[in-house]
């Protein structure tokens, strides 16, 4: 029994990492794109990246995943319908509200680079993109792993969301004996999933802080 | 850099709306029938729940399953079963990811008003679960009427309780219902009798709880998309196989055959 149980939780742990997976691969450069528009000089593009951010930061993750699932099939647009529909309509959901989470993050990192960098590296004659990619860039990064990773945390706790759309991650899988055999420890089993590959995260960006500390000696 | 992403994103939301407005309309003035003889499959909306829906060696089988897949030979499509989350079965419906819900679904006024039923098929009852060594105190509803109750939110148990008054919460599913009940955060449940069955007691995680008094009894159908004209070919099929006997040996199969409806 116990091994019948582990398949079935490694099985639904697979979906859980692919659904992490898929959503960093589409949320980190996605936000990107979101907080330049976000700060982007261009009035209307700006205000309609806010309301994005707002909109997704500001409701439910469940329920957009509710509204992005069934919302196009009751409209008569069945987009997901396709065998591993409910997958990528979870995938999207988190994507499109993980860039706006990312987005401000970034906006933030971005921001708090002191403008004098822009203003040497115009007087050097460099462009924007150079000061971007050759000044900016890296300070930015470091300046945002702390709470990137913050959010990265909770999205590997934030992916069993899905299964309210029936998607077969981990939590789904381990209830799904409560219902079949009437076994209950499957369910709480679930969390080593979690606590180790949160574990094994937290160490990585442990490390990757110090990679990119050049202060330190 | 900046002006360039911002045509960019411009250019992507633009792309996206006109695709949007330019995806083909689906001709609604199809019946339910020929969208999926077209399509060529009939999928199933179930939950895991024995002896209608389960599975074994990987493939769905129990009453309801095996009847849904001779339904769907005899409209000459595929069965594909798909396992749903039952607070949202309506919405499954509607937005074509599912074509029926057909796992001993108590025909509620909720049920028959958001979606075309086929005739009940089953009888069940919703019994009450309390731990097996108080069962001696709560025989009958009346006195479970101090108790806090556990019930799956929006199942026919829930109207069942609330129609009592007594004090209840409102959990996903009547697993969870059971683990109220067995963890002590609720004194007890209210649970089809079907799943009664094959959930609790010797050999399940709940040895420890029983059931006692039947509150409602119920009948099961099967549900389409509001409008279908698939209930009416169900009810027909139904009638058919009725009549050939080999409904009653298909619930004979699964231990129902006391609770089958004549067609």
């Amino acid at each position: 029994m116990f091994q019948t149980v582990l398949n079935a939780l490694n099985q639904g742990f697979l979906l859980t990492l692919a659904l992490f997976l898929v959503t960093l691969a589409g949320a980190l450069p996605l936000g990107l794109l979101v907080s330049f528009g976000s700060m982007s000089r261009f009035r209307p593009l700006r205000y309609v990246m806010r309301t994005i951010v707002w909109i997704f930061r500001g409701s439910p993750l469940l329920l957009q995943l509710f509204i992005i699932f069934y919302v196009p099939g009751e409209l008569d647009h069945n987009i997901w319908a396709f065998s591993s529909g409910r997958f990528w309509a979870a995938a999207t959901a988190f994507i499109l509200n993980y860039a706006c989470y990312f987005s401000e993050i970034y906006r933030g990192g971005i921001e708090s680079i002191p403008r004098g960098q822009d203003e040497a590296g115009l007087v050097l004659g460099m462009t924007k993109q150079q000061i971007f990619f050759k000044v900016k860039f890296m300070q930015l990064v470091r300046r945002i792993v702390p709470p990137i990773s913050n959010e990265i945390i909770t999205l590997v706790k934030d992916t069993s969301l899905a299964n309210s759309i029936a998607l077969a991650e981990v939590i789904w899988a381990g209830k799904k004996f409560m219902k079949s055999d009437g076994l209950v420890w499957p369910l709480f089993f679930t969390i080593l999933y979690y606590l180790a590959f949160t574990g094994l995260l937290t160490l990585f960006f442990g490390w990757l802080e110090k990679k990119l500390s050049y202060y330190s000696v | 850099m900046k002006k360039f992403v911002a045509l960019l994103l411009a250019v992507v939301m633009v792309a996206g709306m006109t695709a949007c407005g330019a995806k083909k309309a689906a001709s609604a003035s199809d019946s339910d029938m020929a969208y999926v003889k077209e399509k060529g499959k009939l999928v199933v909306g179930i939950t895991d729940f024995a002896p209608m829906d389960y599975q074994e060696n990987g493939q769905w089988v129990g009453f309801d399953a095996d009847m849904a897949k001779a339904f769907a030979e005899s409209l000459g499509v595929e069965c594909q079963f798909v396992e749903i989350n039952w607070d949202t079965k309506a919405m499954e419906l509607d937005s074509k990811n599912i074509d029926c819900v057909w796992n001993g679904m108590t025909l509620t006024n909720e049920v028959t008003s958001s979606m075309a039923c086929s005739n009940a098929y089953c009888n069940n009852a919703q019994v009450i679960v309390v731990p097996a060594d108080v069962a001696g105190q709560y025989a009958d509803a009346e006195s479970c009427k101090d108790l806090t109750f556990a019930v799956e939110a929006g199942s026919a148990g829930e109207a069942a309780v609330a129609e009592l008054g007594y004090n209840y919460i409102s959990v996903a599913d009547q697993a969870s219902a059971l683990m109220e009940v067995s963890s002590g955060t609720s004194d007890a449940a209210v649970i089809d009798l079907l799943m009664a069955g094959a959930m609790i007691g010797e050999g399940t995680s709940y040895a420890n709880l029983t059931h006692t008094a039947e509150l409602t009894a119920e009948e099961y159908g099967v549900g389409f998309r509001k409008g279908s004209d698939l209930a009416a070919a169900l009810n027909e099929f139904f009638a058919a196989a009725y009549a050939d006997g080999s409904m009653a040996a298909c619930a004979k199969t699964y231990g129902v055959q006391d609770a089958l409806i004549a067609q």
